[in-house]
């Protein structure tokens, strides 16, 4: 996995967005940081011309910068695009006749990108960490500093990082090509939240009853460790085990993989069948969902006749769309 | 290298079953088929690109899939760059020196200045000769022993295809490397191949030496008097027909056939030119059954 060339081959077909992630980092920490501190300032003095009105960072304030706001959302789309660069792609094109073809081993190959990934989300969030911190820290809002964990503003965000973005090359391992990664990760990285959404929606429209979303849920949404910091130390250990789980499975899966399939749908056919139901059900509740959502609130036979009307709809869609990934092959091969 | 039982599946079908044979180096070995017969797919998981459904391929005694690193011996020049459009020429350079540790740098600039080949910042930008080439330069240049070339001349003019041939009969002749060449250009493998695989519906069909398999068939122009009689017509395969003349492939060393042609007092019974293009008809089906 340390191989020069693998290292280099990596870094020719990501540049762009590996630069374009750098930049969102400096964006998001350094550049938030000394934009903010205007903020804090221009507060402070507005507040002290009211009379009895004094201005306080807030905890949510220092969060915006570290760990929360539009940017994190930017980064894990970034880190997303990352994964199908390393992965997606090469499969869209020849390039990954030529990555196998090289005197390494698969596992090399697939750690290689796993490092190369890691190295980057690592090293840039730690200068970009360390230099806003500094920014904060000499400013007259040091103190702001005091509202928030050390878990909620570096660990939280940085393993979350990590995991997410082994999670979006686990999703490249077994999916075919580069537009079914992008729509898995984001599909599974919702999941947990996204089925019980449904769930909730269909037992709310039928029995008008509403469950609690339980905290377990969360934990499983991969999507969730990047918006949203907790503190908790379960934001650090949950993290270390996906990223362990997700590496050592995606490694397998890598080594496995058959790359006859490269363009179709999913590498391995043996998952065809439990993607495909899942996605119709998915999009068959949704439809469901969206369509109830147009009936009167309060009109009860209305709004389960709408789920049913919705929920056959997008079936139909989701089995004319299911026909079209079965037989879909995306590879580009350009000029020869 | 040695090719053991090699069998792929892909999408339930068989597209290689049972292949053996071995390639030695110093050699130029053609792998010919039909379109769809199984030759890329063949050099593919010769490469370890694809795992077979069965058997294996060993380098001096090594599965190249168990081994990853016996690859060094073994490079894969596909009918396409475009895994590399948007590398420079010296971006190349560098990739590929850091994977092959044998890789002979001055040899490689020696070629690019004979086929007078620029450095460019996009290798997307060279010709589709130049590309070929290129691709040939660079493989040639890694110290591989084992260099597999799939449709090498593929859509390449006069000029640059005498070039590309006479790049790999050179290098076969100066290093002790050897060619593994799948191409439907069976005037070229002719002219360069020591050995000839054919593949018929993903099995080896026949595996021979030029020359000997052209000691084992004779092309013979015949006339006769009224039609071919219809028990020859089963002991020989018809190249062509124009009404009473016939083009056909026969067993050289079948005195019993020979006999049998001279019973039916043809009024011609002339031997013709034997070429590769005849037997690989022959062999692979008649000349009506185009795939």
């Amino acid at each position: 996995m340390f191989h020069k060339a693998l290292w280099y081959q990596n870094y020719k077909q990501t540049r762009m967005i590996i630069w374009i992630i750098l930049a969102l980092f400096i964006i998001h920490m350094p550049f938030q940081s000394v934009l903010s501190l205007e903020t804090w300032k221009e507060r402070e003095e507005q507040a002290n011309q009211a009379e009895g009105y004094v201005y306080e960072v807030q905890k949510w304030d220092v969060l915006q910068i570290f760990s929360q706001g539009t940017l994190p959302v930017f980064l894990s789309f970034s880190i997303i695009a990352l994964a199908c660069l390393l992965i997606g792609l090469e499969r869209n094109t020849r390039r990954n006749d030529f990555t196998f073809s090289l005197p390494f081993s698969r596992k090399d190959l697939f750690l290689a990108k796993w490092l190369y990934g890691v190295s980057a989300i690592f090293f840039f969030h730690i200068i970009n960490f360390f230099t806003a911190f500094f920014i904060i820290y000499q400013s007259d809002y040091s103190t702001a500093l005091y509202l928030v964990s050390w878990i909620e503003i570096f660990w939280g965000p940085l393993l979350g990082f990590i995991m997410f973005f082994t999670f979006a090359l686990l999703i490249g391992t077994f999916t075919g090509e580069m537009i079914s990664q992008v729509g898995l990760t984001f599909l599974l990285g919702f999941l947990p939240q996204g089925v019980f959404a449904l769930i909730q929606s269909f037992t709310e429209v039928h029995f008008r009853y509403i469950f609690s979303l339980p905290d377990w849920i969360n934990y499983l949404t991969p999507f969730n460790y990047v918006f949203n910091q907790s503190g908790e130390i379960l934001s650090v250990v949950l993290p270390l085990i996906f990223t362990g789980l997700f590496l050592w499975l995606s490694t397998y899966l890598y080594e496995k993989n058959k790359i006859e399939h490269n363009g179709e749908f999913l590498i391995f056919k043996v998952l065809n069948p439990v993607f495909l139901t899942g996605i119709t059900i998915s999009i068959s509740l949704a439809g469901g969902m969206i369509v109830s959502a147009l009936a009167p609130w309060s009109a009860d036979a209305l709004r389960i006749i709408a789920y049913w009307i919705g929920f056959t709809t997008f079936l139909l869609f989701a089995l004319l769309i299911g026909r079209r990934i079965v037989t879909m092959n995306i590879q580009f091969y350009g000029k020869p | 290298m040695k090719i053991s039982g090699l069998s792929k599946t892909i999408h339930g079908k068989h597209i290689l079953s049972d292949i053996n044979f071995s390639i030695e180096t110093g050699s130029i070995i053609g792998v010919t088929g039909r379109n769809g017969a199984g030759k890329t797919t063949l050099l593919r998981t010769m490469t370890g690109i694809l795992d077979p459904t069965k058997g294996d391929v060993t380098i001096d005694g090594y599965s190249i899939f168990k081994k990853p690193q016996t690859k060094e011996q073994v490079i894969f020049v596909p009918d396409s760059s475009e895994a590399f459009k948007n590398y420079s020429t010296k971006e190349i350079l560098t990739l590929y020196k850091n994977i092959y540790s044998k890789f002979d740098e001055e040899y490689f600039y020696g070629l690019m200045d004979r086929f007078s080949l620029p450095f460019v910042k996009k290798t997307g930008a060279y010709s589709k000769g130049m590309k070929a080439l290129f691709s040939l330069i660079i493989a040639f240049s890694t110290g591989a022993k084992y260099i597999l070339l799939d449709e090498p001349t593929d859509g390449l003019d006069v000029i640059v295809k005498k070039q590309v041939l006479q790049i790999l009969v050179e290098e076969v002749a100066a290093k002790d490397v050897s060619i593994i060449i799948s191409s439907h250009r069976l005037d070229e493998l002719e002219f360069m191949a020591n050995k000839i695989i054919m593949i018929k519906d993903g099995k080896v069909d026949s595996l021979y030496e030029i020359e000997e398999m052209k000691e084992m068939y004779k092309k013979v122009q015949l006339v006769f008097k009224e039609a071919m009689p219809q028990n020859l017509k089963k002991e020989v395969t018809i190249l062509d027909q124009t009404g009473r003349v016939y083009t056909v492939i026969m067993d050289r060393n079948d005195p019993k056939l020979q006999h049998m042609i001279e019973e039916t007092d043809p009024l011609l019974f002339e031997e013709l030119p034997l070429l590769l293009e005849d037997i690989f008809v022959a062999k692979l089906g008649g000349v009506s059954n185009v795939s």
